[in-house]
């Protein structure tokens, strides 16, 4: 159609208003193309949550360890525990800034509703405090279901602000860890 | 006139003993199956959904079926069936009107299930509130969400029977086999399918693209690099227990959701054989990876 326009006549307005009206989505789109870029600077606060959040998995993978191998390892459970409570209190700070990054498993989610997040965070520093409690006293029924209520808290924020693992960042991404080693898996949850 | 009263009291204590064993028993055959998970609809309705009234949906390469009423409720769910009507669901997919099931119900599974397990198991569903909610037709394009067609899919993937002792494998072998085969219905989602939707045998357990909900289902046979070969008997155990895996991550989708309402209620023995069980099937290499 501008092809055809005879070369002497001047665009009409409503052209001109679309050549406007393009200049603010230029701009957007350059503006996230540099967002991309910084992402890089990123980075170092989605490793550091993603620390964060390794680090619990370790503490549940190390109580595991005891208890279904029955360990004798006095106090140990509760050492554990308290780190993970410990641990529970750096969570929101640490996920406080929302990073524009492919390499989390951070849902959108987790901005969108924050009070939601923070409380999902607070039960698991509850679970963890309550399973210490119940591992430093004297009845050993309780340590269990304590364990339980520990698991279940973090599906309590995984399930509504974790990717799933089929569609985690690593999984898509080609860098497959292909050493075999389970332990790797837990660290680019953050 | 007292000793009469008193035998006569006896008896009637015996016989409601023996109900609550009969109670007891069916509860546990109830968490083997993972509580019946698939029959809450959890994902849409959270945790306070109508615990058993069905209409979850469940997605499938075929369409998307939902679960049905499981409550005692006599216009919606299994109320007016007898233990004939659940037995012959549970073992043959076929309804009290005679209507195919939609094989997305494990009957395949099931069927392996003893007369009195399945008795017992109704009487445990018996007891638990009734609650009033429709059965919903599934959304699928013909052929599949016709019934007839199914008796020929039946024909190709199906045969109806109890599991048997195997006799020289060791009584908690046989129990897993048991529970994995049959109650637990492992396979309906670690196995992969044929094209007709059978599960193909020949990769029995070693996982699937296309889970219930449209979710992966890892390959849990004991192959090392690609199956959960360096999972220790007290590694799965723990993981049917408390839903953590040994690398201290929780579980994911619906897994979360059969541990939490059945396996974790399972007594020890039982997870024990489940694990042996798994332990002791052929490993075989299969790397899954997410479409």
């Amino acid at each position: 159609m501008i092809r055809s326009m005879p070369f002497s006549s001047l665009p009409s307005p409503s052209l001109l208003r679309c050549a406007i009206a393009l200049i603010p989505m230029l701009c957007f789109g350059l503006a996230s193309g540099a967002r991309a870029d910084v992402a890089g600077d990123d980075m170092p606060s989605v490793e550091y949550r993603q620390t964060v959040m390794s680090i619990i998995g370790r503490n549940m993978g190390a109580m595991g360890d005891i208890m279904k191998n029955r360990l004798v390892l006095p106090g140990h459970v509760a050492v554990h525990a308290g780190q993970i409570a410990e641990m529970a209190q750096l969570i929101a700070p640490a996920f406080k800034k929302n990073v524009a990054t492919d390499l989390t498993d951070a849902k959108p989610e987790i901005w969108q509703d924050w009070a939601k997040f923070e409380a999902a965070v607070a039960d698991l520093g509850e679970a963890a405090r309550n399973l210490e409690a119940a591992a430093k006293g004297s009845n050993a029924a309780s340590v269990g279901p304590a364990m339980k209520a520990l698991g279940k808290s973090c599906g309590g924020c995984h399930k509504p602000f974790r990717r799933p693992k089929e569609e985690s960042f690593k999984t898509k991404s080609q860098h497959h860890d292909d050493d075999g080693d389970e332990d790797h898996d837990h660290d680019g949850h953050g | 006139m007292d000793l009469v009263v008193s035998v006569l009291a006896v008896l009637a204590y015996a016989t409601i003993a023996h109900a609550d064993s009969d109670l007891e028993r069916g509860r546990r055959i109830f968490h083997a199956t993972g509580g019946c998970s698939c029959h809450t609809n959890y994902p849409d309705e959270g945790e306070d959904a109508p615990w058993l009234a069905g209409g979850r949906p469940l997605e499938t390469p075929f369409g998307v079926y939902y679960s049905t009423n499981i409550t005692p409720d006599p216009e919606t769910g299994l109320g007016r069936w007898n233990d004939a009507d659940f037995i012959r669901a549970m073992r043959e997919g076929l309804s009290p009107e005679d209507q195919h099931y939609f094989p997305i119900f494990p009957y395949t599974a099931f069927s392996g299930i003893s007369d009195r397990d399945l008795v017992d198991l109704k009487a445990y569903l018996d007891s638990l509130p009734p609650i009033k909610r429709a059965n919903r037709n599934p959304d699928a394009a013909f052929p599949f969400s016709w019934r007839a067609p199914i008796a020929a899919w039946k024909w190709l993937n199906f045969e109806p029977g109890r599991i048997e002792m195997v006799p020289d494998r060791s009584t908690i072998w046989n129990r897993g086999n048991y529970l994995v085969r049959a109650m637990a219905h492992c396979g309906e989602c670690h196995t992969p399918r044929t094209p007709t939707g059978g599960l193909d045998l020949s990769m029995w357990l070693a996982g699937s693209l296309d889970g219930p909900e449209g979710e992966l289902a890892p390959n849990i046979t004991p192959h090392r690099a690609t199956g959960i070969g360096d999972w220790s008997i007290p590694d799965l155990v723990w993981y049917l227990e408390m839903g953590i895996k040994p690398d201290g991550d929780d579980t994911q989708g619906m897994m979360s959701e059969v541990i939490e309402h059945g396996y974790t209620n399972l007594p020890a023995s039982d997870l024990e054989a489940i694990a042996s069980y798994l332990k002791s099937i052929p490993p075989i290499e299969n790397e899954l990876r997410s479409k």
